[in-house]
């Protein structure tokens, strides 16, 4: 079982970095977002220096690529579903699940890279964080990427069609975005917009990123936000592995 | 016996705007196969063909009926009948992004092969494909595609390989090719269950067939039995009045059939009858623009059993 989704997972890993640009612009896109942004926000935030900003955007775009990052990966496994090369996986000895979590480890892999590089190049623009405080944001990424990455294998063996997928995923991301504060604190929304926010589990995990660099690790965000994504990550890693019995139609 | 399926059936249903359809894809297939042959399923297409392979894969899960695969029970042992099969599918398999080598490598790997880089090489070097099995698959020709989709198939030495319409798609040439392959590796041993909607195929590939229509089928046996079942010649004739030529003919022949403007007469010797045949249209004065006398085909079965000639029953599906 284990040894099968190992296996899966460095094919994976293989396929994706077999052309080392595309995996390369992936990779970048969040460190982007981070030396663009930042310098953007800075009259947005309540000091008004570089330095406020990156620690009010930085979490944003942690959370933003363990998300977004893994939200597309599914695109893939519709491709392998018309190659047909995911049915004759399935008629193998492999251990059928093996399947999609080969490539959602794939997906947490790449996230690692990406979370990593973020780090290096926040910190060298001056942001700090403690180490309990980056364990548990690196957990809390984990959880958020295994929920963003499952939930779009499910969605592509329902869907089984680009154009669907892409639809539907557009039609979810930008109240989801927006909902969360990511670029815009939520406070600055209006008040129906904070009255609905709490119901997008995106928006407690990017409050929990924002309480974890500024120190306070007992902010009730990191709770709650841990229990939202742990329990929809399981969720949707059932869903995805149940949706492979559809492999065939 | 390496397949022995007993009253296979599966109905798939779909849903749109304009409510739940169904369709009976598979209604009651009986199948016996024995190791060592090449068993083919003829039929056009929306036979079923595709979803008896698929059921018998383990993809599909049939709504009644039972099989026993490789020695193991489909329902019961799903994960050993896997183990012993190689599975080509209709799509082919292959992935375009990763070398065909890498594919093929992987697939040793999920086997459990002993030493999977080596039983790549030599499955490849067997599909002449040893100098494209580098570049991604989406490089590849057809027909290097299909057999790269083969050698995925055969990597692990599988008692049982299914082909699911294996040279849809090919060139003569290409198709006469992968014949040659597919004979050689009954001769090794290996048990192959192909599909295919080619007349030809079937006669000169098959040792013993079934042909399906509509999910149930038609007749079984070797590609000469069922020839001689339907009669060894048939005369075909186009000519003015089909309907009254039919009933003049009928004394001399075992079986007549109109088959569109044409008038078909199942014969035992062909270039006996032929004569007399003529006589018989100049005496009723049935005027005749064209005649034919060929050896029956597996198309003639199909007509027999269907009604229907495999050529038009595919637009019709
Ligand atoms: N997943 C599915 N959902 C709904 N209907 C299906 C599904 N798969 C097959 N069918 C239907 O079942 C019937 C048989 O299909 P099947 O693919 O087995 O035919 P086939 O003999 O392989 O045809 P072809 O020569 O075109 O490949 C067709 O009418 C098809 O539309
Ligand atoms: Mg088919």
């Amino acid at each position: 079982m284990i040894r099968h989704v190992l296996l899966f997972t460095g094919y994976e890993l293989k396929k994706t970095f077999s052309n080392p640009i595309w995996p390369l612009f992936s990779i970048l896109q969040p460190v982007l977002y981070l030396l663009m942004f930042a310098p953007l926000l800075k009259s947005l935030t309540p000091g008004g220096t570089t330095a406020e900003a990156l620690r009010m955007f930085t979490p944003a775009s942690m959370m933003m690529i363990a998300v977004f990052g893994s939200l597309f990966s599914g695109f893939g496994l519709i491709a392998d579903l018309r190659n047909g090369s995911l049915e004759r996986h399935a008629v193998s000895p492999a251990w059928r699940p093996a399947l999609v979590l080969g490539r959602v480890a794939r997906d947490m892999a790449t996230l690692v890279v990406q979370a990593v590089l973020v780090l290096v190049v926040a910190v060298l623009m001056g942001v700090r964080i403690g180490v309990a405080e980056l364990l548990l944001l690196l957990l809390l990424m984990a959880a958020t990427g295994l929920f963003a990455s499952s939930l779009s294998q499910g969605l592509a063996l329902t869907v089984r069609d680009e154009n669907g997928m892409s639809q539907t995923l557009n039609l979810f991301m930008l109240p989801v975005m927006l909902l969360a504060g990511l670029f815009i604190p939520i406070s600055f929304a209006p008040g129906w917009m904070q009255a609905v926010a709490p119901v997008n589990p995106l928006y407690h995990a990017v409050e929990a990123g924002r309480a974890l660099f500024a120190g306070r690790l007992s902010d009730s965000s990191i709770p709650i936000s841990f229990a939202v994504f742990i329990a929809l990550a399981a969720l949707t890693t059932m869903w995805s592995m149940r949706s492979l019995r559809r492999i065939a139609g | 016996m390496i397949i022995h399926a007993q009253e296979l059936r599966k109905t798939f249903t779909t849903r749109n705007r304009k409510g739940a359809t169904t369709v009976e894809a598979v209604r009651g297939v009986d199948l016996d196969v024995e190791r060592g042959q090449i068993f083919g399923v003829l039929g056009p297409n929306g036979a079923g063909k595709t979803t008896t392979i698929r059921i018998l894969a383990t993809l599909i899960a049939p709504d009644a009926g039972t099989a026993v695969v490789a020695g193991h029970d489909l329902r019961e042992e799903p994960a050993a009948v896997r183990a012993r099969l190689g599975y080509v599918s209709q799509a082919g398999g292959v992935e375009d992004t990763t070398t065909a080598r890498a594919q093929v490598v992987m697939a040793a790997r999920i086997h459990g092969v002993p030493d999977p880089k080596g039983a790549a090489a030599d499955v490849l070097a067997r599909f002449d494909l040893s100098e494209v099995a580098d570049r991604p698959g989406r490089t590849l020709s057809g027909g290097q595609k299909r057999r790269v989709s083969i050698a995925l198939g055969l990597v692990h030495g599988p008692p049982l390989l299914f082909l699911d319409e294996p040279t849809t798609g090919l060139d003569p040439q290409n198709r006469a090719n992968l014949w040659d392959r597919i004979r050689e590796l009954r001769d090794a041993g290996t048990s192959v269950l192909l599909s295919t909607h080619y007349l030809d195929e079937a006669d000169a590939l098959c040792d013993r067939l079934v042909i399906v229509d509509h999910g149930r089928v038609v007749a079984e046996g070797t590609p000469g039995e069922l020839k001689r079942e339907v009669s060894g010649d048939v005369v075909t004739l186009r000519l003015d009045e089909t309907a009254r030529a039919a009933e003049t003919l009928k004394p001399y022949a075992r079986e007549t059939r109109v088959d569109g403007d044409a008038l078909r007469v199942y014969v035992d010797d062909g270039e006996h009858t032929l004569p007399v045949l003529l006589r018989a249209l100049e005496e009723q004065g049935i005027g005749l623009s064209s005649i034919a006398l060929d050896r029956s085909t597996l198309d003639d079965v199909f007509l027999a059993k269907t009604g229907r000639s495999l050529r038009d029953a595919g637009a019709a599906a």
